[in-house]
């Protein structure tokens, strides 16, 4: 998912694009109207300038100057050019600029108007025009109506507009650059007690920190104090519903010790001693079994991972201790630095009851391989070299308090514990194989 | 063999002490945390076995005082939490085994022999002294694999001298790990059955097995 930090800067640098082009779009118009403006002054000015000059012969007629004070209308394609026609379509006067060029003026009907246009001549050529109707009395009682036509090449005009366009561009551009500079500092200092958060929810689940630190802005400083709140009574929880099911063992446990020593020790009938002997192991067995169902806790929010090889040595050294007799030699192949997303104590709990049955059953070699996949995939192979578990009491096993070979104490709820961790409450998977030892090899996976 | 057994259930503690002292032990019962941690520091141990919930300190708190104070007999912690979180923190503690309630009472037995056996440095349950072999899955005393008859106590008396073998073990020290805090000890009998013992493990004097220091104590000979 796109971080609130790209989003922000998107969103802004969308706004700012779509200002930025909006304030270009109209400066360009502005730019281009004034323009224009500029233009139809210049041609009414030409026109007053036609006008002053022109003046009429000896046969009423309107005549032009020979020369002209504005040198353009005598140069040919200077870009200004000028015409006169006689209301009788009589041409009475043309710039020598115009020499060969043919532009269609537009008329006027009614004199004393201005028309100003765009348009095109005959070679192609854009250009603004103004058309101004005149009356001349041209002598007492003698009046002629002319049209003073001005013409300007839009040639000069495009020009500026495409410098103020280039000008503009690189400005508008400039301001995007620095604006979203600005944009983006502003974004990083604003969300950095977001991702001050987010680094240290980061250290809490990397177990190097116990919670987050206080001092945050007033609109996040509550859900720092309530993700606290939530590490803490998290935390706390557990520990209290441990202590809690510890002492309900305990309490459950100790009676059941009692009767079992009972039953050792009087004399009651040898089938009434199996007897009650078989319904107190049946309790036990239910009890153990769904007390250690209870206190298992899955993964929990914001929970460090745990070293799987801390956790291994730490039981193969109960393991060296407690088999000392046995001899086993232990062999671990577990890859550095994998962690296991989830309880410490679920994890002693499953490898604690892989290991102890391996050591049950092996004959004097066990090896423990912890391999890491893509995705935070997890394998972890117990294997041994006794004498295996026949394919048909694989699926028992792997039952609640079901045993495969009665002589060996807590088998079957060792494995029910490891198969309810496994597949209820990481949702992994279990398997029984046979071992290139010899043994037993039972495999765990875990998806995530 | 001198036992320690902390558990706060009477009933239990009863019943458990009364097994180990049929089994052979001496056995100084504590039913708290803080009276199990004096008797431990102040009393010639030889084993200890320690319920881990106890009322005032915990089991675990017990064992790893006594490990500060350098006492290094053998420990076996009762648990009810099976768990191995609890089981993996009481070894690492300093507990040298575990059990977990409910437990026939054999196999605490056992495992407390076992438990003795090794801290004595023997991983045998059979431990050859010579011609000799102490038998202590069996509690028997064989000479050329023939069992001779011994009594109980001479039992309790031969199994402390072997495990402490080529060690002068004075009379004082017999007593202190044969008998319970409070029986009433007399020296003399510890003579007598030394005396017997003799008389039954060589009845001709050629191996004389067990040596007697004068003012010091006795020696069993690891005669090869």
């Amino acid at each position: 998912m796109m971080s609130l930090n790209a989003r922000l800067l998107l969103a802004a640098s969308i706004v700012l694009a779509a200002f930025l082009s909006l304030t270009g779009f109209a400066l360009d118009r502005a730019f281009k109207d004034s323009g224009i403006v500029a233009v139809k002054d210049r041609l009414q000015t030409e026109i007053y300038s036609l006008l002053a000059a022109a003046d009429s012969d000896d046969i009423s007629t309107l005549i032009m100057p020979n020369t002209h004070p504005d040198a353009r209308f005598s140069t040919p394609a200077s870009g200004i050019y000028a015409e006169i026609i006689s209301d009788d379509n009589r041409l009475i006067w043309r710039s020598g600029s115009m020499l060969g060029i043919d532009i269609p003026f537009e008329k006027v009907s009614v004199k004393g108007d201005s028309h100003f246009a765009e348009v095109i001549s005959a070679d192609g050529t854009q250009l603004y025009t103004m058309t101004l109707g005149v009356i001349w009395e041209v002598a007492p009682f003698i009046v002629r109506g002319y049209s003073f036509h001005v013409a300007e090449s839009k040639e000069h005009f495009e020009k500026e507009r495409k410098r103020f366009r280039k000008s503009l561009a690189m400005w508008l551009g400039a301001a995007v650059i620095a604006l979203l500079l600005v944009q983006a500092i502003i974004l990083r200092w604003g969300l950095a007690p977001l991702r001050k958060v987010a680094a240290e929810v980061t250290e809490i689940e990397a177990g190097n920190k116990e919670e987050i630190s206080e001092e945050y802005p007033r609109e996040i400083a509550l859900l720092a104090t309530n993700l606290n709140v939530l590490i803490r009574s998290s935390s706390s929880h557990l520990k209290r519903y441990r202590n809690a099911l510890g002492d309900l063992a305990h309490s459950l446990k100790t009676p059941l010790a009692v009767l079992h020593n009972l039953v050792d020790n009087e004399n009651l009938s040898l089938e009434a001693k199996q007897t009650v002997s078989e319904q107190i192991e049946r309790l036990d067995k239910t009890v153990e079994y769904q007390l250690q169902k209870a206190v298992a806790s899955g993964r929990m929010a914001l929970a460090a991972p745990i070293c799987i090889e801390e956790v291994a040595h730490k039981l193969l050294k109960t393991f060296r201790k407690v088999y000392i007799e046995k001899g086993i030699d232990f062999k671990l192949s577990i890859e550095p630095d994998i962690k296991f997303i989830g309880d410490e104590g679920d994890l002693l709990e499953l490898l604690g009851n892989l290991m102890d049955n391996a050591c049950k059953w092996c004959v004097s070699n066990i090896i423990l391989t912890v391999k890491g996949f893509e995705g935070g995939k997890l394998s972890i192979i117990v294997e041994d070299d006794g004498e295996g578990i026949a394919v048909a009491d694989r699926e028992a096993i792997l039952k609640r308090g079901v045993r495969a070979d009665s002589q060996v104490e807590g088998h079957g709820i060792g494995m029910a514990v490891v198969r309810n961790l496994v597949e209820e409450v990481y949702q992994g998977k279990l398997s029984i194989e046979n071992s290139e030892l010899g043994g037993a090899k039972i495999i765990v996976f875990f998806n995530k | 063999m001198r036992l320690l057994l902390i558990e706060d259930e009477i009933p239990l503690a009863v019943q458990i002490s009364t097994s180990l002292r049929e089994a052979g032990f001496a056995v100084d019962v504590a039913n708290n945390g803080e009276d199990g941690l004096y008797l431990g520091n102040e009393y010639p141990i030889d084993v200890a076995v320690v319920d881990i919930g106890l009322p005032d300190i915990s089991g675990i708190e017990v064992i790893k005082k006594w490990r500060e104070e350098e006492r290094d007999f053998p420990v076996l912690i009762l648990t009810a939490r099976g768990r191995w979180e609890e089981k993996v923190e009481g070894l690492e503690s300093g507990a040298d085994d575990y059990l977990v309630k409910p437990f026939h009472t054999e196999e605490l037995i056992a495992r407390l022999r076992a438990l003795i056996r090794r801290s004595a440095g023997f991983s045998d349950p059979k431990i050859p002294m010579g011609r000799f072999v102490l038998d202590t899955a069996g509690q028997k005393m064989l000479f050329d694999n023939v069992e001779i008859d011994v009594t109980a106590f001479e039992y309790k008396v031969l199994e402390y001298l072997i495990l402490h073998a080529d060690k002068v073990v004075s009379k004082s020290e017999l007593s202190e790990h044969l008998y319970e805090d409070d029986f009433d000890r007399d020296s003399n009998v510890l003579e007598v059955i030394i005396g017997r013992l003799r008389k039954k493990l060589d009845p001709d004097k050629s191996l004389n097995p067990i040596e007697t220091l004068r003012g010091r104590g006795y020696r069993f000979r690891s005669i090869e």
